[in-house]
């Protein structure tokens, strides 16, 4: 009963519970709480996109229209060689953010560096977007597709899984997701024709949890929308390329997903090929989809739906809806009810030429002179997409959703003479030039339109409380614009184009607005006499 | 399918066998990197005469399956360095799926191993359109047709002409390009006119153009910099590509096909 043993093992627990509470206090104390997630407080920007709705709008409004002329540099942080296309997080004064192979901490307030961790790896290194925290610990995916856990405090490796076989084309860009005790991971191909999926995690363990193809097993639902008898259906592509959203009330996650494979050869592949190119809704605790709408049925111009499905809670014909918004790669803005996926509005956002009507469940019609051919199809947008990987934003202050679009010319050649594998062809890139646009979010309408000039920008969108729109044109400028109107508020000429997406938080009373201009981190505040002073003039 | 780092070799030994593969959830599919360096093209031909005789009849003439699988997007093959594991395939079958064991020369493994590489490098290389794209691909219009249009609907002879600055076009690029450059010339010099509030009027070349600032290289002498606020001064801009892109905007495939094959004869 009371054997030497059994009282060694109560001390052994007893230790254990100690040891237990003095994690807790010190993750609560450093790191962040998971069901802070929620509602992220604007000392904090724990998530990709700042909170899980993926609006990227901002309560804050320290800086603001009346005093933004007065921004001036707080900080400077550089990592040569570095791009940088991750948004960083801050989480209790520090920043955390990636490029690929790399992480580093700095100090929020003061741009100093508190640790840099390497690892060095094969794989596509295209670029990295980001991390997810969960208690002490940091997620971040890596070139050869594994996901990594740090520990918050001093950059040192928890564990490092595989999500899947680099060999075979896999890599990883994006940012994990952290929902309740998940990390929700997803994975990049380009070239190969392999089939993508998202996958859930234990942040504790780094076991898997659940995973969901982005295919339908041979069978399933979903799969007579490919080819029987053949194996299409299971090298058909659909990666998961950027980080989802989440809504807590529904408990549903939701995601876009990539284009089919083989890219521009679809051929080998009739049929609408669900789940690529398509929006869909997961239970993040077992993984199962709950509803689905495919943006481009398929497709055969690289146009992934993997554009952040935003999710705002507005009036839609006279009633409030939850509803999901997103400006897609194809060059049409969708409004979901994101309770059932149903169907609310089809609009395009630019001009397009390859499209020649709605069908009846809201899905764009492909005109068949679009469809790639070994004579060359001229179509817009080029496969670079009318958006791209870079933030939208909706504003609940203007009931505006923004989004960097482009119009892009190209031609589209198949050049498969037997069986298509891979891309099977390419497009040429013709001309390109860029724009910031506002749409109403009820009817997809452009109520403005700001030009960024020649070219294909990939810079984020933010928006803040503050009455501001922080974003960058093609010619090296740094923009803030009035959200109501698009008119230009500042600028400042950074002498390099913005590639990722800006983002915000306020520490002892300061607001600090973070720029990644390609290498360099670059952090901006208003001069400390005008920021203890600052009135939000609307 | 997840596996911890040290469980890599773990998997490849899996990855061996195809069927393993399969109840691990992970479907078959292509090399990432071709395993092999640079194939030299003895070895691939050889493999490839060697794959027609042995192979082609399961696994189609090309590799990409018939009866037997689709080899260029085999894991086994992505996996195999030199023939190592596609080697033992051949050589012990696969009796559980209908493969004979075949007795091969590790000369005979390492030549078929060449051709499998060499086939998954071509599905890796597809997102690309050679210069050497032939042009009897392109060649789908009318250029009679192509011609109508060049000196009617389509406005083309307004700034060009077949005997002037597009004689001999077609011998300047490669087919593939030559459509390109059809469809949107490179960029050509924006000239800009500068009204300062004094009513001065500067001409040149512009050099940068943005929202706040414009700066052209002035059309005198001089060919001096000078850079003014958009702000201050009133601006014209003639750009010469400006016609292409509303061009883009109303070309119809067939337009468009006609015009190369009237372009392509300009020799």
């Amino acid at each position: 009963m009371n054997s030497p043993f059994a009282r060694l093992e109560k001390f052994c627990l007893a230790l254990f519970i100690v040891a237990a509470g003095l994690c807790a206090s010190h993750a609560s104390a450093q790191g962040l709480d998971p069901a802070a997630l929620l509602k992220p407080a604007t000392d904090t920007w724990p998530t990709y996109n700042g909170d899980y709705s993926g609006r990227r709008f901002s309560t804050l409004d320290q800086i603001n229209a009346g005093n933004v002329s007065l921004l001036s540099l707080a900080w400077v942080f550089r990592t040569p060689t570095h791009t940088l296309k991750s948004t960083p997080l801050e989480v209790n004064g520090i920043l955390y953010f990636s490029s690929p192979d790399n992480v580093w901490a700095v100090d929020a307030r003061y741009g100093h560096q508190i640790w840099h961790y390497h690892r060095a790896s094969e794989g596509d290194h295209i670029g990295n977007r980001g991390l997810a925290m969960y208690e002490d610990s940091l997620f971040f995916t890596t070139p050869d597709a594994h996901l990594i856990c740090l520990n918050a405090k001093d950059g040192t490796m928890r564990w490092d899984v595989a999500l899947a076989d680099d060999k075979l084309g896999y890599f990883a860009t994006m940012a994990p997701l952290v929902v309740k005790d998940h990390v929700i991971a997803g994975v990049s191909g380009d070239v190969t024709d392999i089939p993508g999926f998202l996958v859930s995690i234990d942040p504790k363990t780094g076991a898997v949890q659940w995973r969901w193809y982005t295919q339908p097993k041979p069978g399933e639902p979903g799969s007579e929308t490919w080819p029987k008898d053949t194996d299409a259906i299971l090298h058909g592509g659909g990666m998961t390329w950027m980080t989802g959203t989440y809504d807590p009330e529904l408990n549903l996650l939701y995601w876009g997903t990539g284009n089919p494979n083989p890219v521009l050869a679809g051929e080998g592949r009739p049929g609408d090929n669900l789940y690529t190119c398509t929006i869909v809704a997961l239970n993040p605790d077992t993984g199962k989809l709950v509803w689905y709408f495919q943006p481009s049925p398929h497709d055969v111009h690289d146009w992934d739906a993997v554009q952040t499905p935003v999710l705002f809670g507005a009036e839609f014909k006279g009633k409030p809806r939850k509803l999901l918004g997103q400006a897609s790669r194809n060059g049409f803005y969708f409004l979901l009810d994101r309770t059932n996926g149903e169907h609310l509005v089809t609009a395009a956002f630019i001009d397009q030429t390859w499209s020649s009507g709605i069908d009846a469940k809201g899905r764009p019609i492909a005109k068949p002179e679009a469809t790639p051919s070994p004579d060359g199809a001229l179509v817009e947008p080029g496969s670079d997409g009318s958006t791209n990987w870079m933030a939208p934003s909706f504003d609940p202050q203007t009931n505006l959703f923004y989004v960097n679009a482009r119009r892009l010319f190209s031609i589209y050649y198949n050049t498969v003479e037997t069986k298509a594998e891979g891309w099977g062809g390419r497009d040429r890139n013709l001309w390109a030039n860029s724009t910031v646009r506002a749409l109403d979010y009820r009817t997809g309408k452009v109520i403005w339109n700001h030009e960024l000039g020649d070219g294909e920008s990939i810079a984020g969108i933010l928006t803040t409380a503050g009455h501001l729109l922080f974003t960058a044109d093609n010619s090296g400028n740094l923009l803030a614009l009035d959200p109501a109107t698009g008119n230009t508020l500042w600028h400042l000429n950074i002498g390099a184009r913005l590639v990722a997406s800006p983002m915000t938080y306020q520490l002892d009373g300061r607001q600090y607005l973070l720029m990644p201009v390609q290498d360099t981190l670059y952090a901006f505040a208003l001069p400390e006499k005008a920021a203890s002073s600052a009135k939000n003039p609307h | 399918m997840l596996w911890l780092r040290n469980h890599a070799s773990f998997f490849r030994g899996l990855a061996t066998s195809i069927g393993a593969v399969l109840t691990l959830g992970v479907l078959s599919v292509s090399s990432a990197r071709s395993q092999q360096t640079e194939s030299s093209p003895a070895p691939v031909q050889r493999g490839q005469k060697l794959f027609g005789q042995a192979c082609a009849f399961c696994h189609g003439a090309d590799a990409t399956g018939a009866r037997g699988p689709d080899l260029v997007r085999s894991p086994l093959v992505a996996h195999d360095l030199k023939g190592e594991l596609i080697g033992e395939v051949i050589r012990n079958g696969r009796p559980d799926k209908g493969m004979p064991a075949m007795p091969t020369t590790d000369d005979q493994v390492s030549d078929i191993a060449a051709y499998l590489h060499a086939r998954a490098k071509e599905a890796l290389e597809s997102s690309g359109v050679p210069n050497t794209y032939p042009v009897e691909k392109l060649l789908t219009g009318s250029a009679e047709k192509g011609k109508a249009f060049f000196e009617g609907a389509g406005g083309c002879k307004n700034c060009h002409s077949p005997t002037g600055d597009l004689a001999g076009v077609s011998r300047k690029y490669p087919p593939i390009e030559l459509q390109a450059h059809m469809l949107y010339p490179d960029s050509q010099p924006v000239m800009a006119t500068v009204s300062l509030p004094s009513g001065e009027q500067i001409k040149g070349v512009v050099s940068h153009f943005d929202d706040f600032v414009v700066s052209i290289r002035i059309s005198d002498k001089t060919g001096w910099y000078r850079s003014f606020l958009r702000k201050d001064v009133k601006l014209e801009l003639k750009d010469p590509l400006a016609e292409h892109r509303e061009l883009l905007h109303k070309l119809t495939s067939a337009d468009m096909h006609n015009l190369f094959a009237y372009i392509n004869s300009l020799k």
